[in-house]
């Protein structure tokens, strides 16, 4: 009888209701609600109770520029992911699965690298004594070191290598979608290769560049090494400035009211994708 | 199955049971805690039988966090002094046990309630000799861009040493620089400031001045001295050079005290201290070390460089720190 019984229940419920995503409710409120949360409070009760230091965060300029070189140096890098990433997604595409896979291989493995590792490379190769410049003063081209380190160039530089990948693995889902028979089509209808690619590629791809384009710049917001070692102290980014605020300067209430605009912008721009991506998606854009 | 658990379990309290004759030794890395681990922590595990694990780098951060939630994973640590000031008054840090640690030879500059001397640097001038044309004499020549073109690298973070060395360069008399006088540093400062790379890492103050990617710097004498060893064509000269000590803590609420004491009253004693000094190029903070020393090791220390040496005034910067942290990063970050 109980037998029976076991048989008939299926073996894996799906959970239904509150109750079964109660355990990963308890995990996200455990590591993520609680600790920002304290994170919060600290940033309103530390070293006295108020909102002094979201002032101060807003009113200083140095902190303000801060934020600024974060947008900034985030809107930058995703510009230049895309316009960088899009051709190889383009050819990734239309490439022979079997080449495809090579190439994809390539991609990932240079993901997979540790990034320490190659953000010192960058560091080997563009510094003023780096492979770059001395290349480039050997043949003639140049006879001063040209400054591609210590500024916006060299973050520039090197975070553009690091996020492409997330920038071309969503592209080439979207760009795969698209039927290279409409191409065929408006070059057939007197179409140039240009006005082909703004007319109908661009559009097509629309969902694709705007699902990699956010998730680059969200990621690139709260980037830390990188723009540490590559860039020079006047390009300094919110997530090293929360750092120094924590771990040299000990001033935990500002660098606690730093993390938590961080995390509330990340959030919004999140927010954002989720709405852009999926109303795209509902409407068969992928 | 039962027997897997029961194996588990029975490691797992031999691991719990072997803690208690283990501490952990936190350092900033490299060669400096290498040199840590083979002067310091192994005589003393021969001869305490006490393991030493070792941990880092140092993180002030880490370690306000790991005293105010209760928990402290770090029995002795190496830090800056002017920070161990400030985190004894702050409350971070244990009382030395000087019944155990013997006071009488540790040098006075370097040891207070909360803190007994790791090892002491000099800032020096150092250059690469191929990017160089000339002998730069002092702090003066760093900041003449006429007489001496190129990049030069200073420490990133907000310590004592770049303000001090600005102001000397301006004219300031050594006696005289304390309390520093920002403006004149910060302006003295501005006239360099393009042609200023940032090193955070002895390490990296190593790579610019060997590269030639800076042409000059200000660099711990340890560092200067590894690159010697290593016959890295560096010059480096001595004229005003900043001397300043790291100290060793223990954090409040240290499960291992009684062990960390120990360690203490090890690590700073005459054979240990000379034993670091010869493997670091760093000078040792117990006086009666240098009767272990080779004479030729002896000469290369900060202590053979008194003459114009100037000491970093670690009480100014432990009252000033958070003041001169605020300046120093808007001025970096403008």
């Amino acid at each position: 009888m109980s037998g029976n019984l076991l048989h008939r229940q299926p073996i894996l419920r799906r959970p239904d209701g509150i109750g079964g995503a109660l355990p990963a409710l308890t995990l996200v409120a455990l590591f993520f609600v609680v600790p920002v949360v304290a994170l919060l409070l600290r940033s309103v009760t530390e070293p006295v109770p108020g909102l002094h230091n979201y002032a101060t965060l807003f009113g200083d300029g140095t902190y303000t520029r801060v934020f600024f070189n974060t947008f900034l140096v985030a809107t930058v890098v995703t510009a230049v992911t895309i316009i960088v990433a899009f051709p190889v997604a383009w050819m990734l595409a239309i490439m022979p699965p079997a080449l495809g896979s090579i190439v994809f291989g390539i991609i990932i493995l240079s993901m997979w690298t540790n990034l320490l590792t190659r953000t010192y490379a960058w560091m080997v190769l563009l510094q003023r004594t780096g492979v770059i410049n001395r290349t480039l003063m050997d043949i003639g081209l140049i006879s001063e070191p040209l400054p591609l380190i210590n500024n916006l160039t060299g973050v520039t530089i090197g975070m553009v290598y690091i996020m492409l990948p997330f920038m071309i693995l969503p592209l080439v889902g979207t760009l795969r979608a698209i039927d290279p028979m409409t191409l065929r089509a408006a070059a057939l209808c007197g179409a140039s290769p240009f006005e082909a690619f703004r007319r109908i590629l661009l559009p097509l791809s629309l969902p694709g560049i705007a699902a990699g384009g956010l998730m680059v710049f969200v990621m690139s917001l709260g980037y830390f090494v990188t723009p540490t070692l590559l860039g020079g102290t006047s390009n300094m980014m919110l997530a090293a400035m929360i750092a120094q605020m924590i771990q040299s300067l000990l001033n935990w209430g500002l660098g606690s009211a730093a993390a938590f605009i961080l995390l509330v912008v990340t959030m919004a721009l999140y927010a954002l994708q989720l709405r852009l991506v999926g109303a795209k998606r509902m409407t068969g854009g992928i | 199955m039962k027997l897997i658990l029961t194996g588990i379990l029975a490691g797992l309290l031999a691991a719990t049971a072997a803690r208690a004759d283990e501490m952990v030794f936190t350092s900033w890395g490299g060669t400096t805690q290498e040199a840590q681990t083979k002067s310091w922590a192994a005589p003393f595990e021969a001869s305490s039988g006490i393991k030493v694990l070792q941990d880092g780098p140092t993180d002030y951060g880490k370690l306000k966090a790991m005293v105010e939630g209760g928990s402290v994973a770090w029995d002795v640590v190496d830090v800056e002094m002017d920070f161990a000031i400030k985190a004894a008054k702050d409350g971070l840090l244990e009382p030395i046990d000087f019944n155990v640690v013997p006071k009488a030879d540790l040098d006075p500059r370097f040891t207070t309630d909360h803190a007994v001397g790791s090892f002491y640097y000099s800032f020096v001038l150092a250059w690469n000799k191929g990017a160089v044309s000339g002998e730069p004499a002092g702090w003066a020549d760093m900041f003449d861009l006429a007489k001496f073109p190129g990049k030069r690298t200073f420490y990133k973070w907000s310590a004592p040493g770049v303000i001090e060395i600005a102001l000397l360069a301006d004219g300031v008399p050594a006696d005289n620089l304390y309390p520093l006088d920002l403006d004149r540093a910060f302006k003295k400062l501005d006239t360099i400031k393009s042609e200023i790379v940032w090193w955070d890492s002895g390490a990296q103050s190593q790579q610019l001045i060997a590269s030639g990617e800076a042409a000059f710097g200000q660099l711990w004498n340890g560092r200067v001295f590894a690159l010697e060893q290593e016959g890295a064509d560096v010059g480096a000269s001595w004229n005003q050079n900043l001397t300043a000590a790291d100290v060793l803590v223990i954090p409040k609420g240290s499960k291992n005290k009684v062990s960390a004491m120990k360690f203490l009253a090890a690590a700073t004693s005459p054979k240990s201290q000379a034993m670091f000094a010869e493997a670091s190029g760093y000078a040792p903070i117990n006086t009666a070390a240098k009767a272990e020393m080779p004479a030729d090791v002896v000469k290369s220390l900060p202590d053979a460089y008194v003459d114009g040496q100037i000491n970093l005034d670690m009480n100014y910067w432990a009252e000033n720190r958070d003041k001169i942290a605020e300046r120093w990063y808007a001025w970096q970050a403008k």
